[in-house]
C-alpha cells in the first residue's frame, strides 16, 4: 500500500512541478496592431533635378551638377555620383557623416565649354569659394583655394562606352570635391537662425544655418534641435555659451496633436536650464506656433503652451521699436523728419552738441549713449563719449586725437552702467566707453581696418580689414570688450568702404563691382542682393535700422553718405535740408549746408 | 524497483547471468516484501484506514494543489502579459511617431532613429538592464533596414516564425519562449507589435524576461507543496489516532474471547465510560457471565450424574454380595433340587455374573468420568500381552469354533504403556472379535516403528455398515437393538477401551464392511506422552473388498467417461504394476 501512496505522491509532485510557467507554447493573438496608413505620401521633395533632366543641354547640365549636392547630406554623394560616368565614379571619394561637406562656389564667370577633338566636352568653372557647408548647416569659411575647377563631360552613349546607351550627359573626370552653387544653396536650401545664449545668459544671439528643403517638415524640430546641441558655429563660439556637455536628443521630436515633444538627456537636469531651451527652441523654430513640450529623462519637463506667446513673452533681446533718424548737419547733430516718421529732439546738450563731425547714439532703457567724433585742433579728430538721461549733458573728450575717426558704434550691451563702444580710427579699431577714455583693440587679422558693425544684439561685429569683410563674436566677460578671432567672408564686391548690420545675418556692405554699390549680403557671404547698384560715388557712411524678429519690417531702414550727399533706402531719395529738423535757417544767399553722417537712434 | 547492476562486470558474457541473478533476487525480495504487505493489508485494519485515508487525501490535496499553483501561475503570467502589453503598445506609438518623420526605408537617419529608439524603450542606458530586450526588426525590409536590439544580442532564435508570421499579419501577438539571450537559459515573455510608418511596417518585440515570475511561481508550489503534504500527513496521522481509539477495544474483546474460549472464564473486558464500546464490554462481560453460569451449572449437573452412577453401583454392590453368596449357595446345592428348579439356580448364577461385570464396567467409566482414572507407565514388552490375551481367550474361541491367529514379531515389542489397560482392551477386542467372528478365524497383528505400536484384531463376521465405526464406541450401544442382550458384554467395554487408548494419548479406531467383518486398531505412542502422527499399521485391512468392487486382485483402476456424460470407474486395462490403489479412511 505503502507503494500506491509513494505513487500519488509522486504524481502529485509531478503534476505540481508541471503546472509552472511553460518553457514554450503556442503563438497568441492579441489583436490588430496599429495600420499601416495608406497614402501618407504628402510631403514635399524639393530635390534637385536628376542627371538627365537637362536632356543634352551642356549648361543646363552643369548647373544642375552643381546643385546635385544640396539636400540632405548624408545623400550627397550618391546623387552627386549619379552625374559622374560610372568608370570614374570611384574619383569622387566618399566621407562618411560629419565629414560630408559641400564647397560652397560662386561662378565669378558663366561655364566655359568647349568640344574636344575626340567627342568630349572640357569644362573651366571659374570659382570664388564661398564656404564649406558642413553636415550641420553651418556654412563655415573656405578650405578649398580653387579658383577655377575643370572637368569633362560626355554623351551617356559615346563610343567605346559598354552598357546600355542612356539619355543625357556624364562628367568623366569630377573634382574630388563636392560642389555646390550659390544659386543652388538659394534654391534647395532655407536659411534658418538658431539661437545661442549669449555667454552672459542675457540675450540670444543668432546663428545662421542652411536646412535643405528635402529635409520633411516633421524633421525640422530634430535638426534644429541637433544643431543646438552640436553648439554655433565656430567664429561665434567666443561670444556664446553652449548647452551643458553631453546634452542630446533622444531620438526625434515627435508632434502629436499639434504639440511637439521633444525628449532630452540634459546633464544636471536643471529645470533653469532646460527654460531657458525652450526659449532658444522657441526661437529658432520661429514658424512653430503650437504647443511645445520640453523632456528630460529624468521627467522633468518645460511646458510652452503657445509659442508665438511665448516669443512675445520672451525677446531675443531688447530693441526699440521707434527709430530715430538723425544726421550731422552744420556740426551739429539734428532729427530728421520724415513723413510717416516719428521725430525727436536731439538728446544732447547744445553745450555737448558741437563740432560734430559723425555720431553714434544709443538708448539702454532709459538712458543715451552718445559718442561724438568731433573736431579738434590741428585738423585733427577727438572722440567725445557720454551718457546720462535724455539729453546728455556731460562730453567726455578723449585722450587721443587721430587723423580719421570713423563712425562710432556702441554695443548693445546688457549692462548699461558698463557701455561699450567700438569705433575705427587711423586703421585700428579701438574700444571705448562713456567717460571718454580709449584702448586699442587687437585683432587677429593684419591690414587696416576701415570700418566696424555692430549687430542688433552687441555680440557680434562686423569689421572691414584690408578691405575685406571680417566677423567677430564679441566678448564682454569681465567687462572688457574683446572681440573673438575675425572670420573673413568672401564677397563679389571689392574696396569695401562701409558695412552695417541689415538683419540678424545679413549685412549692408557698399562696394565696388566695377561700380560703387550697396549690396545686403549674408553674414558668410553666401547670399547677396544688390540693392543700389551705381551710387555713383564711394560711400563714405552706412547706418541701418536692422530687420528683427521682434519688430517686424519688411526690410531694413537704412541711410548712406556718398561724396557728401545722404540718401535713404528703400525710398532711394537723398536727404534735403529741408528735413533737418532744429535749424535755424540760413540767411539768404549763404548756400546751404547739406546733412550728412546721418544715423537710427534706436 | 528493479534497477542496472552497480557493478560493472569485467566481460560481457559474465554481464547476463550476473545481471539475472540480481534480476531474480530483486524479484524475489520484491515478491516477498508484496506478500509481507498484503498480509499487513489484510490483517490491519489500522493500515488500511491510514492507508485509504492518506491515498484518498493526497488525491484531493494534490487536485487542490495542482488548481492553486496553476491559478498563481496564471495570475502572474497575466500579469506580466498585462504590463508588457502596455508597454508594448506605448512604444508601438512611441516608435511609429519616431518613424513617421522617415518616407523612405533607405533614409539615412532611419537606422540611426531606430536604434534609438530600441535604446529609448529598453530604458536607455544600455548598461543598466532590467533584463528587458526591445527589438526592431524589418521583415519586410530585411536589405535595408538591420535589426536593432537594446541591450544589443541575437534575439533570432527566440521570436519564432510563428510570432514573426502574425506579427507581419499586423497583430499583436505573444509567445512564451525558452533561449539564451544572457549566461544562462531564461523563459522570455516574447511580445510583438506592428509598427506603422509611411513606407510600411516594421514591428517591434519586447522580450521579458520572466525569471522573477518563475522563482514566485516556485515558492507558491513549494509552499502549497508543503502545506498540502503536511495536511495529507496530518489526515494520517488522524486517521491513525481515531482507528486507534476504535480497534484498541476491539482487539481487548477480541483477547477477551480468546481467553474465554481457552476456558478462562474469570476474563472479563475493562468498562470506560458510557459510550458504544462501553456498552460492546459491558454486553460482552454480561455475555461471558452468563456462560460461566451456564457452564458451572452443566458442570454441577454432570458431576452429580457420575456421582450418582459411582453411588448407586457402591450401593448396589453390597446386596448384590449377599445375593451372590445366596446365589452361590443354592448353585452348588443345583443338583439336590428338581430340574426346573436348577436350571433356574444357573440363570441366576449367570445373570448375576453378568450384573457383577456390569456394576465393575459402571464404576470404571464413573472413574474416567470423574477424572480419577489413572495412567500407569512402564516399559513393557506386547508381545508377551497379546499372547496372554490370546490364551486367555482360547477356550471360549474354542467353544465358539473361531481360531485366533496371531502375527507378532518375534523381537520383543517394547513401549511404554500401562500394562493392564493394554490387556483390558485388547481382552476387549479380542473377546468381540471371536464373539462376532462366525466361526471364522480372527487375526490379531501387532506392528512397530520408531514412535508408535499398533495392534489390530481382524475378524470375518458380519462387519460393520457404513457410519457405525464411530457408534460403536458409544456407552451401550447396540447393532441390532432389537435383538436382546443375550451372548457376553456389558455394552460399555469398547467406551471403556477408547477411555484407555485416550489416556495412553493413543488411538482406538474401527474399521468395518458389511459382509466383509471388521478391524479395530489400537495405536500408542512408544514413550509415554509423545504426539502421534502415524500408525505402524493399516486401519483398512488389505483384503478388503472397495465398495464398488474394486479392481481385481493385482489391477488397477481406470477412470473414465460413461453414457450421459457420468464419470465410471471401473477396472482398468491388465495392470502390470504390483502397486496398488491405497484407499485410507
Amino acid at each position: 500500500m505503502r507503494r500506491v501512496l509513494a505513487g500519488v505522491l509522486g504524481a502529485v509532485l509531478l503534476a505540481l512541478t508541471g503546472c509552472g510557467i511553460p518553457a514554450n507554447t503556442e503563438v497568441q493573438v492579441d489583436g490588430s496592431g496599429p495600420a499601416v496608413e495608406a497614402g501618407a505620401s504628402s510631403f514635399r521633395r524639393d530635390e534637385p533635378p536628376s542627371r538627365t533632366a537637362s536632356g543634352d543641354d551642356r549648361e543646363l547640365f552643369v548647373r544642375n551638377y552643381l546643385a546635385a549636392a544640396a539636400g540632405e547630406p548624408e545623400q550627397a554623394y550618391p546623387r552627386v555620383k549619379k552625374f559622374i560616368a560610372p568608370e570614374n565614379k570611384s574619383r569622387l571619394q566618399e566621407k562618411q557623416g560629419s565629414e560630408i561637406a559641400v564647397n560652397v562656389v560662386r561662378l565669378t564667370e558663366k561655364p566655359v565649354i568647349t568640344e574636344n577633338a575626340n567627342g568630349f566636352f572640357s569644362v573651366r568653372l571659374p570659382v570664388q569659394q564661398i564656404g564649406l557647408l558642413r553636415a550641420n548647416g553651418v556654412l563655415g569659411p573656405p578650405v578649398a583655394t580653387d579658383k577655377e575647377y575643370r572637368f569633362s563631360l560626355r554623351g551617356a552613349g559615346s563610343p567605346g562606352q559598354d552598357g546600355p546607351a542612356e539619355a543625357g550627359l556624364f562628367v568623366t573626370d569630377p573634382p574630388n570635391v563636392l560642389l555646390l552653387s550659390v544659386d543652388a544653396l538659394r534654391e534647395y536650401y532655407q536659411t534658418s537662425p538658431v539661437y545661442f545664449w549669449s555667454s552672459d545668459q542675457s540675450r540670444l544671439v543668432p546663428d545662421q544655418r542652411y536646412l535643405p528643403l528635402a529635409v520633411p517638415h516633421e524633421r525640422r524640430v530634430s535638426e534644429v534641435v541637433k544643431w543646438l546641441i552640436a553648439g554655433p558655429s565656430e567664429w561665434l563660439s567666443a561670444g556664446v555659451s553652449r548647452l551643458p556637455d553631453r546634452t542630446a536628443l533622444i531620438n526625434n521630436a515627435t508632434e502629436t496633436d499639434g504639440r511637439w515633444d521633444v525628449t532630452l538627456d540634459l546633464p544636471g537636469d536643471d529645470s533653469r536650464r532646460l527654460a531657458q531651451i525652450g526659449t532658444q527652441l522657441a526661437w529658432s523654430l520661429p514658424e512653430l506656433d503650437g504647443q511645445l513640450q520640453l523632456t528630460t529623462r529624468n521627467q522633468s519637463r518645460v511646458f510652452i503652451d503657445d509659442l508665438k506667446k511665448h516669443r512675445l513673452a520672451h525677446p531675443v533681446y531688447p530693441v526699440n521699436d521707434n527709430p530715430q533718424r538723425y544726421a550731422v548737419y552744420e556740426g551739429a547733430v539734428h532729427p530728421l523728419a520724415f513723413s510717416g516718421e516719428a521725430s525727436g529732439p536731439v538728446p544732447l546738450a547744445a553745450e555737448v552738441n558741437r563740432n560734430v563731425v559723425s555720431a553714434g547714439l544709443s538708448r539702454a532703457d532709459e538712458r543715451v549713449l552718445a559718442a561724438l567724433v568731433v573736431d579738434a585742433p590741428g585738423g585733427r579728430r577727438r572722440l567725445v563719449t557720454g551718457s546720462g538721461p535724455d539729453p546728455v549733458q556731460v562730453g567726455n573728450p578723449s585722450a587721443q586725437t587721430f587723423k580719421t575717426i570713423g563712425r562710432p558704434v556702441w554695443l548693445r550691451s546688457p549692462d548699461p552702467r558698463q557701455p561699450y563702444g567700438l569705433v575705427v580710427a587711423d586703421g585700428n579699431l579701438w574700444r571705448f566707453d562713456d567717460r571718454g577714455r580709449m584702448e586699442q583693440v587687437p585683432l587677429n587679422v593684419p591690414g587696416p581696418v576701415t570700418a566696424v558693425a555692430a549687430s542688433l544684439e552687441g555680440h557680434r561685429i562686423a569689421l572691414v580689414v584690408g578691405g575685406a569683410l571680417h566677423l567677430a563674436a564679441v566678448n564682454l566677460d569681465g567687462g572688457v570688450v574683446t572681440p573673438g578671432p575675425a572670420r573673413r567672408v568672401a564677397t563679389s564686391l571689392t574696396e569695401l568702404s562701409a558695412v552695417d548690420w541689415a538683419g540678424e545675418n545679413t549685412l549692408v556692405l557698399a562696394g565696388t563691382a566695377g561700380r560703387s554699390a550697396v549690396y545686403q549680403v549674408s553674414i558668410d557671404g553666401a547670399l547677396e542682393t544688390p540693392l543700389v547698384a551705381d551710387v555713383g560715388a564711394r560711400v563714405t557712411h552706412l547706418s541701418t535700422y536692422p530687420t528683427n524678429p521682434v519688430v517686424r519690417l519688411p526690410s531694413a531702414l537704412i541711410m548712406y553718405e556718398a561724396n557728401g550727399v545722404a540718401y535713404r533706402y528703400p525710398q532711394g531719395d537723398t536727404i534735403r535740408r529741408d528735413q533737418v529738423l532744429e535749424v535755424t535757417p540760413p540767411p539768404n544767399g549763404v548756400r546751404p549746408g547739406s546733412p550728412t553722417a546721418p544715423f537710427f537712434l534706436f | 524497483m528493479t534497477s542496472a547492476p552497480s557493478s560493472l562486470p569485467e566481460s560481457p558474457a559474465g554481464w547476463r547471468p550476473a545481471a539475472r541473478a540480481l534480476g531474480r533476487a530483486l524479484t524475489g525480495r520484491v515478491l516477498g516484501l508484496a506478500a509481507g504487505l498484503h498480509q499487513t493489508w489484510r490483517r490491519s485494519l489500522q493500515v488500511r484506514v491510514v492507508t485509504i485515508t492518506l491515498v484518498v487525501s493526497s488525491l484531493l490535496v494534490g487536485g487542490f494543489a495542482y488548481l492553486i499553483a496553476n491559478k498563481i501561475t496564471d495570475i502572474l503570467v497575466e500579469n506580466a502579459k498585462a504590463d508588457t502589453l502596455l508597454r508594448l503598445r506605448s512604444g508601438s506609438d512611441y516608435s511609429a511617431k519616431q518613424f513617421y518623420l522617415y518616407h523612405q526605408p533607405q533614409e539615412a537617419q532611419l537606422q540611426d532613429t531606430i536604434e534609438g529608439t530600441v535604446n529609448y524603450l529598453a530604458g536607455g542606458d544600455p548598461q543598466q538592464t532590467s533584463g528587458v530586450v526591445v527589438a526592431i526588426t524589418a521583415d519586410s525590409y530585411a536589405g535595408v533596414i538591420e535589426t536593432r536590439t537594446s541591450p544589443a544580442t541575437d534575439v533570432r532564435p527566440l521570436v519564432s516564425r510563428e510570432l514573426r508570421a502574425a506579427v507581419a499579419d499586423g497583430k499583436v501577438a505573444h509567445q512564451i519562449r525558452t533561449g539564451r539571450l544572457g549566461d544562462e537559459r531564461t523563459k522570455y515573455l516574447v511580445y510583438g507589435s506592428p509598427v506603422p510608418t509611411r513606407f510600411g511596417q516594421l514591428e517591434l518585440y519586447y522580450l521579458v524576461p520572466l525569471t522573477r515570475q518563475d522563482a514566485t511561481a516556485a515558492d507558491a508550489r513549494a509552499t502549497v507543496l508543503a502545506t498540502g503534504l503536511a495536511l495529507v500527513l496530518l489526515l494520517g496521522l488522524l486517521a491513525a489516532l481515531v482507528t486507534r481509539l476504535v480497534v484498541t477495544p476491539v482487539r481487548v474483546a477480541a483477547r477477551t474471547a480468546q481467553r474465554l474460549s481457552a476456558g478462562l472464564l474469570d476474563q472479563r473486558m475493562e468498562v470506560n465510560g458510557e459510550d458504544d464500546l462501553a456498552l460492546l464490554a459491558a454486553s460482552f462481560n454480561q455475555m461471558a457471565t452468563n456462560l460461566q453460569r451456564q457452564i458451572l451449572r452443566l458442570e454441577e449437573m454432570s458431576r452429580l450424574q457420575r456421582r450418582f452412577t459411582s453411588d448407586v453401583s457402591h450401593e448396589l454392590r453390597t446386596p448384590l454380595t449377599t445375593v451372590r453368596m445366596a446365589a452361590d449357595l443354592i448353585f452348588a446345592e443345583r443338583d439336590e433340587f428338581d430340574p426346573a428348579v436348577a436350571r433356574s439356580a444357573e440363570l441366576l448364577q449367570a445373570e448375576l455374573d453378568r450384573f457383577e461385570e456390569l456394576l465393575t464396567d459402571l464404576l470404571e467409566i464413573s472413574r474416567f468420568d470423574a477424572g480419577f482414572a489413572m495412567l500407569d507407565s512402564e516399559p513393557t514388552d506386547l508381545v508377551p500381552v497379546v499372547h496372554r490375551v490370546a490364551d486367555r481367550l482360547a477356550g471360549l474361541a474354542e467353544r465358539v469354533g473361531v481360531a485366533i491367529e496371531l502375527d507378532v514379531p518375534s523381537t520383543p515389542v517394547i513401549a511404554e504403556v500401562d500394562p493392564r489397560r493394554v490387556e483390558r482392551v485388547l481382552r476387549n477386542l479380542v473377546g468381540n472379535a471371536v464373539e462376532h467372528g462366525e466361526a471364522k478365524p480372527v487375526l490379531i497383528t501387532l506392528g512397530v516403528d520408531r514412535s508408535a505400536v499398533a495392534i489390530t484384531v481382524r475378524d470375518h463376521g458380519v462387519g460393520l455398515k457404513p457410519g457405525e465405526e464411530k457408534l460403536v464406541f458409544n456407552r451401550f450401544w447396540r447393532a441390532d437393538p432389537s435383538r436382546a442382550r443375550q451372548t457376553g458384554g456389558t455394552g460399555l467395554g469398547l467406551s471403556i477401551s477408547l477411555e484407555d487408548a485416550r489416556l495412553h494419548g493413543g488411538w482406538l479406531e474401527a474399521w468395518g464392511a458389511p459382509g466383509q467383518g471388521a478391524q479395530f486398531r489400537l495405536t500408542l505412542p512408544a514413550r509415554a506422552g509423545d504426539r502421534l502422527t502415524t500408525s505402524p499399521l493399516r486401519l483398512v485391512p488389505a483384503d478388503a473388498a472397495l465398495p464398488f468392487g474394486g479392481p481385481r486382485d493385482g489391477e488397477i483402476l481406470a477412470i473414465g467417461p460413461a453414457g450421459g456424460g457420468a464419470l465410471a470407474i471401473g477396472p482398468g486395462p491388465a495392470a502390470e504394476a504390483g502397486d496398488r490403489a491405497e484407499v485410507r479412511s
